[in-house]
């Protein structure tokens, strides 16, 4: 299987709100696939729809072979979520947070490898502190080390780089086109064109619930474009249809 | 203040109104208009039955429950001003970035809360008998007074519980000194008078002979009491960092008989270090149900053998139903929601820990019981209390899912729950009074309870969780 994601006219209506409207979508195995789109676009809703957090109201997806609305908990199973605004449990210390998504998710060995991510994100210090009590930094570090502690072989991370200083920043893209490199796929969104020209191999520009464009990357290159410009030109003229 | 509170009451607003739209929210206190409106009808049979006097004595006892009930705020402060709390409030949680200090953020909102709570329960319902005067025959200074004396026994409720629960959270040594002062001094009250304590409530006082200064004392007394409160709120500082002995894993393994140990565990955890364990147990337990025993046994010669203790354990069973909010009030769905954890999951858990906590109600009928020398009606009574609470909440569940607190407000899941709940309530209640082993047939409550719980499993799992 080398399509890891299949989007078919998905859609997701809220009263008079198109927030997706008929997105067809594929991400191919192996991809760090980027997500555009104006604040307002949809992205959130696309991510959430994806695994399974809310139900369409029209269409389908298949994630990992599975269909999001027959077996969301089979796709949450297997993939990792960093959601945009959640945080992480009030009364939970960070150690206990990560044990607890291992106790979950059936992982023998999570306090070690809770250790690594303390470790490589730079946080061993705070990890006895309850989370109400962390900075919106340090709970955005434990919110990634929480989608990566099963090792997943896809992740859906919703705008990566909020809340983290440029340090932080450059370790997680590095982090992120790592991890992809052996097979697995990372599916990103978010609204730093710059980011996304950065770090993805392809990307998808969704505006008003609208798939305007979706390609790799590469492609521009060809065309002797740059991400930022052709985005604008591309918002622009969806504005004006 | 005006701006910051205009803000918060339209954001009330908008988290009720976009979960079951403004419709349904906007009805709410027109049907509470209504149901008194009605009651208001029915007041001459009830009148003929009963005593003079004890109806009243029963609506303005409910109105102080009621105020027990909400008045909370100092064991929630810190919740919300960190937006800790599932329904939170999003703005007293970004307010604090203006230049306002944190006890103003604070007192805005508990006057918001306590500005939505009159709206939607007291006045409605105070307005209901007032718009029914015409009719019924009860003078209209009577129904207007009522309204008064509802609405200070409310406030008395909550401005009792408000100061205690802001005691209890700078130093639970000052908090129990204070319930054994105010325990003694209603003791030593009832003691020299001869005279059941809950007849000296001053709204009752006011309502049986009114005066204006009485009334003006009862004001006074509240804003005392009010102000006293604030000043002792504390905001907790964020970045008062404390290291945290890790007891999750122990726990969870400890709890390995729960159908999901780690959920279970969680839900512990969170109890305990929000102090929510004593403080819901003292606040919105211990407290209004005591004070609610003296209040039922001024109509006690009223009631067959026993039947004082099984209405008060009907009652405690409601009240002991209203700890699932204790489960879900720290809790969004959104961190499950990365998991793979469904919400009929959640609810399974969250109803296991709720179970857990029903040893609290039954020890505290078995005490009532004995306490009262009705030792022989101590086994049917638990038996009642219990069936009650694991009905109520069953329905409970099946109508708001993970979030009662929100849609409570919906006024079709308020009927609903009016409907199902007093029903059965009214069946047991006649049916306790029959005997003293007859209270043991609530254990048929079982099998409704079974069918709503797997109801809700699957109905809540078709519908998608708001995180707010
Ligand atoms: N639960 C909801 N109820 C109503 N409208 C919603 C809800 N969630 C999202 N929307 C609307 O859908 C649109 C897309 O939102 P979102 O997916 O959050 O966009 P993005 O993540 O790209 O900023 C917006 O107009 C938003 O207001
Ligand atoms: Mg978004």
């Amino acid at each position: 299987m080398t399509e890891v994601i299949a989007a078919s006219e998905l859609s997701k209506t809220y009263g008079e709100v198109k927030a997706v409207d008929a997105v067809t979508l594929s991400v191919r195995k192996g991809a760090l696939f980027g997500l555009l789109g104006p604040n307002g676009s949809g992205k959130t809703t696309m991510i959430k729809l994806l695994t399974g957090q809310i139900r369409p109201t029209g269409g389908s997806a298949v994630v990992l072979g599975l269909d999001i609305v027959k077996d969301p908990i089979g796709i949450r199973e297997r993939v990792g979520i960093i959601p945009e605004q959640e945080t992480p449990p009030s009364f939970l210390t960070a150690t206990e947070y990560l044990d607890f998504v291992g106790a979950v998710r059936k992982i023998p060995d999570a306090s070690e490898r809770a250790e690594e991510w303390f470790d490589l994100l730079e946080f061993k210090d705070k990890r006895n502190v309850l989370c109400k009590d962390l900075s919106r930094g340090t709970r955005q570090k434990l919110m990634f080390a929480q989608a990566f502690i099963h090792g997943p072989v896809l992740a859906l991370i919703d705008e990566p780089l909020i809340n983290f200083d440029p340090i932080m920043q450059d370790l997680v893209k590095e982090y992120l086109a790592d991890y992809v490199k052996k097979g697995r796929t990372i599916f990103i969104s978010t609204h730093i064109l710059e980011v996304a020209e950065e770090i993805c191999s392809d990307f998808a520009i969704l505006h008003r619930g609208r798939l305007l464009h979706s390609g790799p990357v590469a492609d521009l290159a060809l065309r002797n474009e740059h991400l930022p410009g052709f985005f604008l030109s591309l918002v622009r003229e969806g504005r004006h249809a | 203040m005006p701006e910051l509170f205009r803000n918060m009451m339209k954001e009330e607003w908008r988290v009720h109104s976009t979960m079951f739209g403004s419709i349904s929210f906007a009805l709410f206190p027109v049907m509470i208009f209504g149901i008194a409106f009605m009651g208001a009808f029915l007041l001459p049979l009830i009148q003929a039955a009963l005593p003079a006097g004890s109806l009243a004595v029963l609506v303005h006892a409910n109105f102080l429950l009621l105020g027990f009930l909400v008045g909370g705020f100092g064991l929630i402060g810190n919740e919300v001003m960190n937006r800790r709390f599932g329904q939170a409030s999003l703005l007293a949680y970004s307010a604090r970035s203006l230049p306002l200090s944190e006890r103003f953020i604070f007192v805005t909102f508990v006057l918001k809360d306590i500005v939505y709570y009159f709206f939607f329960w007291v006045f409605p319902f105070g307005f209901g008998y007032i718009a029914a005067s015409p009719f019924t025959g009860i003078p209209l200074e009577r129904t207007l007074l009522l309204l008064v004396t509802l609405t200070l026994a409310f406030l008395f409720g909550l401005c009792t519980v408000f100061i205690l629960s802001t005691v209890y959270a700078r130093s639970r040594a000052a908090l129990w000194l204070a319930v054994i002062v105010l325990g003694v001094f209603w003791g030593s009250l009832a003691a020299v008078t001869g005279m059941n304590p809950a007849l000296f409530f001053p709204p009752l006082l006011l309502y049986f002979s009114f005066s204006y200064a009485s009334l003006v004392l009862s004001c006074a007394l509240l804003l005392l009491l009010f102000l006293l409160s604030v000043m002792l709120f504390s905001p907790e500082y964020a970045g008062t960092v404390k290291e945290v002995k890790n007891s999750f894993s122990p726990l969870t393994r400890r709890l390995s008989f729960f159908p999901d140990p780690p959920l279970a565990a969680k839900d512990l955890l969170d109890l305990h270090r929000s102090g929510s364990v004593v403080g819901q147990t003292l606040f919105s337990f211990l407290i209004p149900l005591v004070v609610i025993w003296f209040f039922l046994s001024l109509l006690g010669p009223f009631f067959p053998p026993h039947g004082l203790l099984f209405t008060f354990a009907i009652l405690t069973g409601v009240i002991a139903s209203t700890m699932y909010t204790w489960v879900t009030m720290f809790d969004t769905f959104g961190p499950y929601a990365c998991l793979p954890v469904s919400v009929s999951t959640l609810i399974r858990s969250k109803v296991s820990t709720f179970a857990v906590l029903q040893a609290v109600p039954a020890a505290f009928i078995a005490a009532v019981a004995v306490l009262t020398g009705d030792a022989p009606a101590l086994v049917p009574a638990v038996v009642l209390c219990l069936a009650v609470s694991f009905y109520a909440v069953s329905v409970t569940v099946w109508l708001t899912g993970l979030s009662p607190n929100v849609l409570v407000y919906d006024v079709r899941v308020l009927i609903s729950y009016l409907i199902l709940v007093g029903i059965v309530l009214t069946i047991f209640s006649a049916v306790s009074f029959a005997g003293l082993y007859y209270a043991l047939t609530s254990v048929v409550l079982v099998i409704p309870s079974l069918l709503f719980f797997r109801r809700a499993m699957v109905k809540w799992d078709t519908v998608d969780q708001a995180g707010f």
